[in-house]
Order: C-alpha cells, then sequence, then structure tokens
C-alpha cells in the first residue's frame, strides 16, 4: 500500500512547491490533487499547466494517487436544474482528462445531494443516469471513477448495502467506491464497507471521526488517526482480507492550530503503523 | 435502443390507428394511442421524456416517441388519442403544427412545461410561442425553494382533475395567468395546471413537470397519468 495526503492540506501561504516538499520529507509517496480546491488546480487550469503540476510532483519524487473535488457540492450530478448538471457532468469529464495528465487512474466524486428539496428517488435516478453515460468515458480513458460515501453529509446511500446495490445499478466496471473510512460516523462500521465492496474500492480516504459526537457549530466531528472512534484493527484486517494494495489517502479536517507542518509527519508515521499492522 | 423504449414503439407502432408517422402508414388498430412528442434538442428536460416512457409501459398503454416532422393525426381517425409533449423549451413550429393538428382532431394533448429553469430570453420564447399559437398565458417561472417561499415546507403539488393526487414540485413552476380554462392543479395558491377544449380536443397545460416525478417512479404520479390518459374519451372538457 502506498500513502497519499490531499493538496488541500497544503497551506496557501506555503504555495504548492513548498508543500510537495513538505509532503515528500514527511514520508509521503503521492498526492491526491483537489480540483477546484486549490489555487493551483482549477476548472480553468490548462492542459500544459496541468502537465507542469506533474512535473512539479515528479520532481519532488512523488506521484498523484488520484484526482479529487469538491466542487460537487454546489454543482452536484443530481440537480434538478439542467444548466447545473451539465456542469457536473463538465467537472468529472475534467477530472478524467485531468487524471491522464497527471498519471493516475482514479477520480472522486460526491454522486449526489438529496436535499429537503430533491428528494432521495430522483437523487438516485439522475446519478444512475449521469454516471452510466461517464462510466463508459472512464472506461475509455482507463480512468476509475470512485463515487465516495459522504453518508450524512450527501443523505445518499447511506448503508454498505444501499451503496453496493446503487453500484450494480450503475453497472459499469468503471465505476466503484472512493471509501472514506471517517465518513460512516455512527451509521455502521468502516470494515463491512471495505468488506462489502471489495474490489471495487478505488482508493480510501483515512481520516478518524468520534462517532459520538455529531457536528456542532464549527467543531469537527473528524480527528487525527488513532484519536477518534473507528476500529483500526478491524479495517486493517478488512484491507488485508479484501486484499486491498492500493492508495490510502489522508484527509484531515480538523487542522493544528500550531506547527501545522507537524500533522504531515504525525499522519504520514500513523499511515505507516496502519499499513505495518502495527496497532 | 433500450428494451424498455423498443417494446413500447413496437405497441404502439402495432396499434397505431389515429397516427401516420412519416410516409410509412400503419395498420389500423381502434387502440387508444399515447404519442411522446420528442422535441430532442429542444426540450428543457430530457429526462421528463423517459419519466413518460417508463410511467406509460409500466402501466400498459400503448406509445410511441415521434419527432414532430412525423407526427399528422388522420383525419379519419374516429377515436380520440393522446399526444403527449414532455419538458418543452423551446417548441418549435412543426412541434407547434403536430399540437394544433392533434387538437383539430379531436385528440387529447398534454403540454409539459419544461421552461422553470430557463434563462431570461429561452422563457422569453416559451411565453410567445405559448401565447401566439396556443392561447396559453403564463407568467415568469417561480422558484418554491429560495428564502421567502421556504417557510410553507409542503412540497407539494395539489392536483384536482382527474382525480385528487399530491405530487412533488419541481422546484420552480410555471405559473398560468388568467384565461379561459379549468384550473387543476395549484400549489402554494399559485394555479400550475389548466384543462381546455380546443378544437375538438383537449388541451392539457402543466407548469410543474410530471416527467421527473414519473420518471423517478412516484406512484402517484403515475396513476395520475394513466387517469389522464383513461378520461380523455370523456371529454369535452370544460371551457
Amino acid at each position: 500500500m502506498k500513502k497519499a495526503i490531499g493538496d488541500n492540506m497544503i497551506s496557501k501561504e506555503w504555495g504548492f512547491e513548498k508543500g510537495l516538499e513538505l509532503v515528500k520529507q514527511a514520508g509521503f509517496d503521492g498526492i491526491e490533487l483537489w480540483l477546484g480546491d486549490v489555487p493551483w488546480f482549477q476548472l480553468s487550469t490548462a492542459d500544459r499547466e496541468v502537465r507542469e503540476l506533474r512535473r512539479k510532483v515528479e520532481d519532488a519524487g512523488l506521484a498523484v494517487s488520484n484526482v479529487s473535488t469538491g466542487l460537487h457540492w454546489a454543482s452536484p450530478l443530481s440537480s434538478r436544474d439542467p444548466k447545473v448538471r451539465a456542469q457536473a457532468v463538465r467537472i468529472v469529464e475534467r477530472e478524467i482528462e485531468t487524471a491522464l495528465l497527471l498519471g493516475t487512474d482514479a477520480i472522486l466524486l460526491v454522486a449526489g445531494l438529496v436535499t429537503e428539496e430533491v428528494p432521495y428517488n430522483e437523487v438516485y435516478q439522475r446519478c444512475l443516469d449521469a454516471l452510466g453515460q461517464l462510466g463508459e468515458t472512464a472506461a475509455r480513458a482507463g480512468v476509475r471513477i470512485g463515487c465516495e460515501n459522504c453518508n450524512a453529509e450527501h443523505r445518499f446511500l447511506m448503508s454498505p448495502r444501499e451503496f453496493w446495490q446503487f453500484l450494480n445499478d450503475v453497472h459499469s466496471p468503471a465505476v466503484g467506491i472512493h471509501l472514506d473510512v471517517g465518513n460512516i460516523h455512527d451509521t455502521g462500521f468502516a470494515e463491512q464497507w471495505i468488506e462489502i465492496h471489495g474490489p471495487r474500492i478505488t482508493r480510501i480516504h483515512v481520516k478518524d471521526v468520534m462517532k459520538k459526537r455529531g457536528r456542532c457549530g464549527d467543531q469537527s466531528v473528524y480527528t487525527n488517526l488513532f484519536l477518534g472512534d473507528n476500529n483500526w484493527p478491524a479495517i486493517r484486517a478488512a484491507m488485508t482480507k479484501v486484499g486491498y494494495d492500493g492508495w490510502l489517502v489522508a484527509e484531515m479536517e480538523a487542522r493544528y492550530r500550531y506547527a501545522p507542518d507537524q500533522q504531515f509527519y504525525d499522519t504520514a508515521r500513523a499511515m505507516d503503523r496502519l499499513i505495518a499492522g502495527r496497532l | 435502443m433500450p428494451r424498455r423504449q423498443f417494446l413500447g414503439c413496437a405497441a404502439g407502432t402495432v396499434a397505431m390507428g389515429l397516427w401516420r408517422l412519416g410516409r410509412s402508414p400503419v395498420r389500423a388498430d381502434a387502440s387508444l394511442t399515447c404519442v411522446l412528442l420528442d422535441l430532442q434538442r429542444h426540450g428543457g428536460l430530457v429526462e421528463s421524456l423517459s419519466g413518460y416512457e417508463a410511467a406509460l409501459t409500466a402501466a400498459g398503454v400503448r406509445w410511441m416517441r415521434a419527432g414532430a416532422q412525423s407526427v399528422s393525426p388522420s383525419p379519419s381517425s374516429s377515436r380520440r388519442a393522446v399526444l403527449i409533449v414532455p419538458g418543452a423549451l423551446e417548441i418549435p413550429l412543426p412541434a407547434v403544427q403536430a399540437i394544433l393538428s392533434s387538437l383539430h382532431a379531436g385528440a387529447s394533448v398534454i403540454l409539459e412545461s419544461g421552461a422553470g429553469f430557463a434563462a431570461g430570453r429561452d422563457f422569453a420564447a416559451h411565453q410567445v410561442v405559448l401565447r401566439e399559437q396556443l392561447q396559453l398565458r403564463v407568467e415568469a417561472p417561480v422558484p418554491l425553494w429560495s428564502a421567502p417561499a421556504r417557510s410553507r415546507g409542503i412540497p407539494y403539488v395539489d392536483y384536482t382533475w382527474p382525480s385528487p393526487a399530491r405530487i412533488r414540485d419541481f422546484s420552480r413552476v410555471v405559473p398560468l395567468g388568467r384565461q379561459a380554462g379549468e384550473i387543476i392543479a395549484r400549489v402554494d395558491g399559485l394555479p400550475v395546471a389548466l384543462k381546455r377544449q380546443s378544437g375538438r380536443g383537449a388541451l392539457i397545460f402543466l407548469g410543474s413537470p410530471l416527467g421527473p416525478a414519473l420518471w423517478a417512479g412516484d406512484g402517484e404520479a403515475r396513476r395520475w397519468l394513466c387517469d389522464v390518459v383513461a378520461r380523455t374519451e370523456a371529454l369535452p372538457m370544460a371551457r
């Protein structure tokens, strides 16, 4: 297994190059690039600029683990507005294009957003429709789409069986799950998600979660590895059971208030322990 | 072509008595047929068309999909049929002609507006065609979920004809202005659906799209559509 961390963890003041240096020094093998979340990687970033990002990543001795985006929170594939949906599709297409330019074979998206206004059944149907077509595009490009389990945040596909059925209905080998072991909160157990989805897992986001806290104002429910309630030995065992040997990608929400670079080192060490099974 | 669509088209083609498609008139049959007018790039809601296809297929109603150029009702028709125009935004002249000739021949036409999310200029064109070609007066789209209206908290359109039904709204509605005809649905007090006799037929205008709810499998929406189709023979309607 290889370990990566998101470039959205890099402080804007540091900039991309300095951030890459830190990521490498901390011991990571790669970096997850977040389309639209960082100034150096936007929808408007031209192909030659994306190639330049890749050069910088490789010069730093790293690889791109995958392309992710948070843009679908504002422009979901499940929107009722056809113009918003078209933009959502364009975001995924750009993720696929840039994945190829960056030398990686996986992208992340948030499949749909159930709201008081847009009901579950509509979201389900619209996501099936969109992902059926995008799956074909991804397959042609040799890229896998990982739909992230955002559980409580997108109020969609809340249980592992539900997600499994959804992927069955999408019925594309190019569409799987980007599993986030922190997002499950108190609705289940990450190790069971891993076991159910097995080969459909494209990447794994790692973070810990304080299951009993729930969201409270701006206080994060997420925390550093091993500080929360996830059963890490069980998670590691499930990875072994299903033969997952891909990227583990750190996704921290709460940041160190002081010495923010230390969080990179601490996270990398914790991931080493997780990979080695020394828990 | 998906199997469901193929089966629907096949059933529709066998049953075609009222409709001649292009240059290939088909064998007459007395069964009621629904024709889904596919506006293609002129439509505002692609999923609406899929919704009607799914609902009619599930209900065992004979239907077929046709482009505006290929729809022409047979003057020798003795029974009514239903022309459904799902998610209409831009309504090109051939589509207007298909609607008018269908009404003239005694068909029922369900015209569903897909203009709720349209930009200003596109909506204005939609409004003009409805007013000048079909004598339907509609007002600018109303967002039901924006802050001032949000307190209502009830996401349903209430239909009163042909049977009471409560169906999810679609975030924005195209309300009707004052005009002849019977208001058959309201949301938040706004009139959003109307039926009116037109020619020998009946025009049913939907300002809140039904197709997406049909597509999502809403049982009440599907029942309501079936009721409308079944009632088309019980017209004429109120002026």
